[in-house]
């Protein structure tokens, strides 16, 4: 590929999307199996099949990965962008363009976390021989929504690819629908891996299986849940410890936005809120007899967040809380001695 | 002969050398103990080497380093007062002058310096914990029942070192145990343990860090061939053990010493060895003047001053004679 | 009504001006110390900044002293400074202080809700003393500013840098005590003429640019003494942010015309951090910029631990460092922070810098 990117003026409308391919051969788009993959991937996929690009998506997460994002990364950053690193590092020689959209805002008066606002920035100075970022901006405006913002933003980066505008919008469209049938699919109790890739993992799906003894309530972010090099296969753990598992992605939104907004400031971190709220539904739900609060080392929002909903369980004193905090250097045995504890407890609780 | 006094006085470690005009290392180096007693051990290490100099020796020029650098230069009127960084890689550069990277690893502490033609250019040392550092392997070896200055042969026959994971010493040492309990050979976990200790190493102060060969490893931790052999493996590249590795902070206060002295022309503010016999009070009190209650921290000689720091506000220090 | 809020740096003279004016009465915190950074710690969570555990030691030495009622800055983030008060208040209940907290900050819904807190804290005083309260403090303000700035010039040049010290510290404590804008004025133009007619050193200091986190930059507590440290080691310090600035910023929205070196350097970070990451990650990308630009010799960046804007930042440093071949340093400070490592560090960068600029000027 010989594009030359950033020398192109400003409001002549190139075909960005240039190859010296051959014709069958597709324009590759790699997309990093981490952080927002967790959120948006199908919206993502479908789109760019759509107006006929090759979908490349990063292997699941395994040490290599790992240990790359840690050589790119400061030590200061947080494990997520770590890893994220990582996978960019796994694509960075086998596609064309990466799509690393910058995702500031999804919602009015609220932000995502910094530095993610700040990862193409990031990428571009700590990462040498990239492949061409998309890095669209993604920001609701004061009065838009979720589908707003990233109609907005994939229509910019169609109108970089193609000046066919009804592809462009019939993919989004297309897209558009393949994340609602996604969200319903979490709605109906389908754990997020077989929702996300419409893939069945047997164990996994089993764990959300209702016979099990106990109902366990698991806080956390999905990209730190549903890795599971990075949680270390605690829904499989906690399944073969006699227990279920209910997620945040289980929950309506506005089950969770009513929750939320009950707050005496409104919080200002989409992902924050999501916890917040997530965690109030859970004190409610008399089925669950236990919360799991996974947490990486060193996030920002969660030392504020996390904190609350601490003092708020020990408050109701119903519902056992565990807190699970990982980083690079979490090992496995540690992880399985306090799950092992944890439900023991609460079996022995159920007993008594 | 003129000679040159180079001190490092670290936390674990007192360091005393003597260079003449060409750098050269005149008698053998002293390597003592600081036991938590900076003064005494300096007094002692004074004493011996006048013991060891004859009639015609002249010490023309002092310098000290290390974290007891103030102290150790208000004591013996030193002429320069230096950090341990600029000291290494002093040191470094004079014995192999294209040096690029300086590892150093002490008993509590590591650093690692970058260089460019001769001028740092980037450095970094330890700040969270022992994980990378020579107390490390110690305190491993102990519970292993090994001697630490058989700890790296051991570590070289291993074939196939076991991976021990664990940020901190703590955590390293929980994981050893469960790799021994696994049935792990001894010489597989000694060589995982020192891997382990220059991956915390290069993942901590390296990280970020470009190195580029020749590489130069110094501190006491350089005697160490398992070491060693797992740097050469991390970086891909040969490792230089100069020959005077343990002592290198000392040396380079020398070298610092000379040619400040030589530089400026000056006369040495070298107290000479009477002071093994001068009695020195060592006292600290928390200062009353604000609410801030600043440890100070003062050394007297007789009724005199010598040196005085730890406030915030500078009303008690008085002149390090740097 | 008895009001307290947190310190930074020298801050507390300007708002106890504008409250004392304002017929408030007011219960400071002791200056910050160990004591306080033990209290916040104790009660915060561990990856909470440094600043919400000083914030925090500082209500619970108030409160000992009488405090009932804190006044605290907020923000709409994404930094986490805008949600401190509402965790720090549910702390403090759990530990049973009952202290009331009014947070002034952006509104989020109408401009009322600040009003509403306004008047809460003073009720119907009329508007002519309410501006001539602000006139006050704000005197009070760029009177810090201009002192600082000249203690940081002529630290590294005079032969007594702690006789310097001195004066600074007798001027602070005349502008806190001055009752009028007369007599500030008085006493920063003496600490003026005493510094300029101290003798100085023949040798030019080296430059040295400090940027970073505002909290950490303005209170020396958090920065242990940085600018101190390096004034001392014969480096002139310029700081990215000042008071003055900074309350201009925040809580006058702009209004006021406040010149300082960095004032257009914000936009400099373009190239290298092309988007808001909250806080002040883009002002500190931006100065670092500024001041290679003005040939510095050095830049030190200055951030809490876990600081998320600030690690933003610091990740894009190499692209600067490397297009302007700028040494840059960063510290992430928290309570946890070893002096004697820190002095190492500092000392080896002064070496490091001055290295630097000997060849550039051909001497090596």
């Amino acid at each position: 590929m010989n594009v030359m990117w950033d020398i192109i003026p400003i409001g002549i409308k190139i075909n960005f999307f240039y190859t010296n391919k051959g014709l069958d051969d597709m324009v590759k788009i790699g997309i990093p199996r981490a952080l927002f993959y967790y959120y948006y991937y199908p919206l993502w996929r479908e789109f760019f099949q759509n107006v006929g690009m090759e979908v490349i998506l990063s292997p699941e997460t395994n040490k290599e990965i790992l240990d790359n994002g840690i050589k790119a990364t400061l030590s200061e950053a947080c494990l997520p962008v770590k890893v994220f690193f990582g996978h960019v590092i796994a694509l960075a020689d086998q596609v064309d363009y990466l799509f690393v959209p910058r995702i500031t805002k999804v919602e009015p008066k609220a932000y995502i976390c910094p530095k993610f606002m700040g990862l193409p920035d990031m990428l571009r100075a700590r990462l040498h021989n990239l492949p061409h970022l998309i890095d669209t901006v993604v920001d609701t405006s004061s009065d838009g929504n979720s589908t707003q913002c990233w109609t907005d933003c994939l229509q910019e980066v169609g109108s970089m690819w193609t000046n066919n505008k009804h592809l462009v919008d019939s993919s989004i469209v297309a897209a558009l629908q393949e994340q609602n049938r996604f969200k319903q699919h979490l709605l109906d109790g389908i754990l997020l891996p077989d929702a996300i890739e419409g893939t069945v993992i047997p164990e996994v799906a089993a764990a959300s299986h209702p016979q099990q003894t106990i109902q366990i309530g698991v806080l956390g972010h999905p990209y730190n849940l549903y890795d599971p090099y990075i949680s270390m296969n605690l829904f499989k753990k906690l399944y073969s410890l006699g227990a279920s598992v209910v997620t945040p992605e289980s929950l309506a939104e506005n089950d969770i936005a009513k929750k939320a907004g009950m707050l005496p400031k409104r919080i200002f971190w989409t992902l924050g809120k999501r916890m917040i709220g997530s965690a109030l539904n859970f004190l409610e739900n008399k089925q669950l007899d236990g919360l799991i609060y996974l947490t990486s080392f060193g996030c920002g929002p969660e030392s504020l967040v996390e904190e609350l909903v601490v003092r708020w369980t020990k408050k109701q004193d119903r519902i056992p809380l565990m807190m699970l905090t990982i980083d690079e250097h979490t090992g496995e045995a540690g992880i399985i001695t306090r799950l092992e504890a944890f439900t023991e407890m609460i079996k022995r609780r159920h007993k008594a | 002969m003129d000679l040159y006094l180079g001190i490092d006085v670290g936390s674990v470690s007192t360091n005393l050398i003597l260079i003449d005009h060409q750098g050269e290392l005149y008698l053998s180096p002293l390597y003592l103990r600081t036991q938590g007693q900076p003064i005494a051990v300096l007094k002692q290490g004074l004493a011996l080497l006048e013991e060891r100099l004859s009639a015609t020796d002249r010490i023309c020029g002092a310098g000290t380093t290390g974290s007891g650098r103030s102290l150790a230069g208000a004591l013996i009127g030193a002429d320069i007062v230096k950090n341990e960084i600029t000291a290494h890689s002093v040191a470094a550069l004079s014995q192999v002058p294209q040096v690029r990277t300086v590892l150093e690893i002490g008993g509590q502490d590591s650093k690692i310096i970058i260089l460019k033609s001769g001028i740092v250019v980037d450095f970094a040392m330890n700040t969270v914990c022992a994980a990378g550092t020579g107390s490390f392997l110690d305190q491993q070896a102990n519970r292993l029942n090994l001697s630490i200055e058989d700890f790296g042969d051991i570590a070289l026959q291993s074939t196939n070192p076991v991976r021990i994971a664990g940020r901190c010493t703590v955590f390293a040492e929980s994981d050893m145990i469960h790799k021994q309990q696994m049935g792990h050979t001894l010489p597989d976990i000694v060589a995982g343990l020192c891997e382990a200790l220059v991956r915390n190493y290069l993942n901590n102060i390296g990280k970020g860090m470009e190195i580029k060969s020749p590489v130069v490893f110094q501190g006491g931790v350089a005697a160490n061939a398992g070491i060693c052999s797992a740097f050469r493996r991390a970086l891909e590249t040969d490792i230089i053990v100069p020959q005077h590795f343990d002592v290198m902070g000392a040396y380079g206060a020398a070298i610092l010493a000379r040619d400040y002295t030589i530089e400026h022309g000056c006369e040495t503010q070298f107290r000479g060895f009477g002071v093994t016999l001068l009695e020195f009070q060592n006292r600290s009190f928390i200062c009353k003047g604000c609410p801030n209650a600043c440890e100070i921290i003062e050394i007297k000689q007789g009724k005199e001053v010598l040196a005085r720091w730890g406030d915030r506000c500078g009303r008690w220090t008085v002149a390090e004679s740097a | 009504m008895k009001i307290t809020y947190p310190h930074m740096g020298n801050v507390c003279i300007v708002i106890k001006a504008l409250l004392t004016d304002l017929g408030l009465e007011l219960v400071l915190p002791p200056p910050t110390s160990r004591r306080t950074v033990e209290l916040g710690v104790r009660y915060s969570h561990e990856f909470a900044c440094f600043p919400f555990k000083l914030n925090l030691g500082n209500y619970l030495e108030a409160y000992e002293l009488g405090a009932d009622t804190i006044l605290m800055a907020g923000g709409v983030g994404p930094c986490r400074f805008g949600y401190y008060a509402q965790v720090q208040q549910q702390i403090l209940e759990d530990l049973g202080v009952k202290m009331e907290m009014v947070v002034l900050e952006p509104p989020d819904v109408s401009f009322h809700e600040v009003k509403d807190k306004i008047h809460y804290l003073i009720g119907d005083l009329p508007w002519w003393q309410v501006f001539k309260a602000v006139r006050f403090a704000w005197s009070k303000a760029r009177a810090i500013d201009t002192i600082e700035e000249k203690l940081l010039y002529f630290r590294p040049r005079v032969k007594e840098p702690i006789k310097l010290e001195g004066y600074f510290r007798e001027t602070l404590k005349e502008i806190d005590e001055a009752a009028d804008r007369r007599e500030v004025e008085r006493v920063v133009n003496s600490f003026l003429k005493k510094s300029e007619i101290m003798p100085q050193l023949s040798v030019k200091p080296l430059k040295v640019g400090l940027v970073g986190e505002i909290f950490t930059l303005l209170e020396p507590f958090a920065n242990y003494d940085m600018e101190r440290r390096l004034g001392l080691l014969g480096v002139e310090v310029t700081r990215s942010v000042w008071l003055s600035a900074w309350i201009n910023e925040h809580l006058c929205r702009g209004l006021l015309r406040v010149r300082t070196e960095c004032s257009d350097d914000k936009k400099l970070a373009a190239p290298y951090l092309n988007s808001f990451v909250g806080g002040h990650g883009v002002e500190t990308v931006g100065c670092t910029v500024g001041f290679a630009q003005r040939n510095y010799d050095g830049v030190i960046q200055l951030a809490p631990l876990t600081c998320m804007p600030e690690i933003v930042a610091h990740s894009v440093f190499p692209a600067v460092s490397e297009d302007y071949q700028i040494p840059l340093l960063t510290f992430y400070l928290d309570e946890l922070s070893g002096e004697a490592g820190l002095q190492t560090r500092l000392e080896a960068f002064v070496d490091l810098i001055s290295a630097y600029s000997r060849k550039k000027e051909g001497v090596l």
